[in-house]
């Protein structure tokens, strides 16, 4: 029976369907059976990050109204045999998601995949509600800046409330992805550090992804950066996918390595 | 922080500053945010209450204190 992480965040642009896109190949290469499914409906766009835009015909709301079944909607990935993908409708309606019909497709997924990835849209509406609904655990991402931590804290709030595990009086687990921290500012005193984000969300940490530029170029090609073996954010990646699969990985160092001279002046 | 901000004391760092907004603005935020029910649960109290008595009004506040969490329900008759 698989498990349902949906990854979610209150400010949008903090990179969540970066994350989502790069954990569920992170999760595949450690032999999971993964489904990354695109639940910000209206607004596609996990499908460009994972470079499997061309390949759409049917979408999830295809798949919960019963116009198509869950094999022809669902994509399989170019290069991980063991990871799938269902992208998001585009349809301007909010309202086409309905509650029971999210629990029944989850259902099916469960049955067929280790691993269910949601990719919640932004905010705290009603989009936001069918992600969290039946969500086994949470990832939370922030940037380490005011208005991201904040709205994550709004967010963190709200997930119990709207969790149906909740409701049977079970935890839904919930970590913290700080995402494009930047290690020259942090030491600087000029960006919030790891532990001022954790104190204030007063969540357990899953990973650290440091700023990077390359995340950029892998977004033009629609390769998630995971697959380059030498930039620090894909090992970022790689190790954050293994915690969540139980794996006790050390953390990255992201310290700065400074001469004597510059210690003393900076 | 570099050596010499370490021996000659802290002077107030941006990160710093942020640090003690977000502070500031979540515990007010939590506060009120708490119990997103609480409006409905106000509303449906009222009902029953009103089954028995008349009520005119509902004050209902919420405290934690270490990992007890208490919430305070004042009933104003009419």
């Amino acid at each position: 029976m698989g498990i349902v992480i949906t990854v979610t965040s209150g400010k949008g642009g903090v990179g969540k369907s970066t994350t989502l896109a790069n954990l569920a190949v992170g999760m595949a290469d450690e032999g999971k059976k993964v489904v990354a499914v695109d639940f910000d409906i209206g607004l596609r766009n996990l499908d460009m990050l994972l470079g499997l835009e061309n390949r759409i015909v049917y979408n999830v709301i295809d798949v919960m109204e019963g116009k198509c079944n869950l094999t022809q909607a669902l994509i399989n990935d170019k290069h991980s045999k063991n990871l799938y993908f269902l992208p998001a409708s585009q349809t301007s309606d909010k309202n086409v998601l309905n509650k029971e019909k999210v629990k029944t497709l989850l259902d099916t997924l469960k049955k067929e995949f280790d691993i269910i990835l949601l990719d919640s849209p932004a905010g705290i509406e009603g989009g936001f509600e069918h992600a969290v609904a039946f969500a086994d655990r949470a990832l939370i991402i922030s940037t380490p800046d005011v208005s991201s931590v904040r709205d994550a804290d709004r967010v963190i709030g709200i997930i119990d409330a709207k969790s149906e595990k909740a409701k049977a009086g079970e935890e839904v687990l919930k970590h913290v992805i700080i995402n494009r921290i930047k290690p020259e500012l942090v030491e600087r005193g000029d960006m919030l550090n790891t532990e001022d984000v954790l104190n204030i969300l007063a969540l357990p940490l899953i990973g650290v992804v440091p700023d990077c530029e390359k995340v950029i170029s892998s977004t033009n090609l629609g390769e998630p950066i995971i697959r380059d073996k030498n930039v620090q954010s894909g090992e970022a990646y790689r190790r954050i996918s293994k915690r969540i699969l139980g794996e006790d990985v050390e953390y990255l160092d992201l310290s700065i390595k400074k001469g004597f001279f510059k210690r003393i002046f900076s | 922080m570099s050596l010499l901000t370490n021996l000659f004391g802290k002077k107030s760092s941006s990160a710093n500053v942020a640090r003690d907004r977000l502070k500031l603005v979540l515990a007010h935020e939590r506060a009120s945010n708490a119990l997103p029910y609480m409006e409905d649960m106000k509303a449906e109290i009222m009902e029953v209450i009103k089954k028995y008595t008349q009520v005119k009004d509902i004050h209902i506040s919420s405290q934690n204190n270490q990992n007890i969490d208490v919430l305070e329900m004042e009933i104003i008759l009419k």
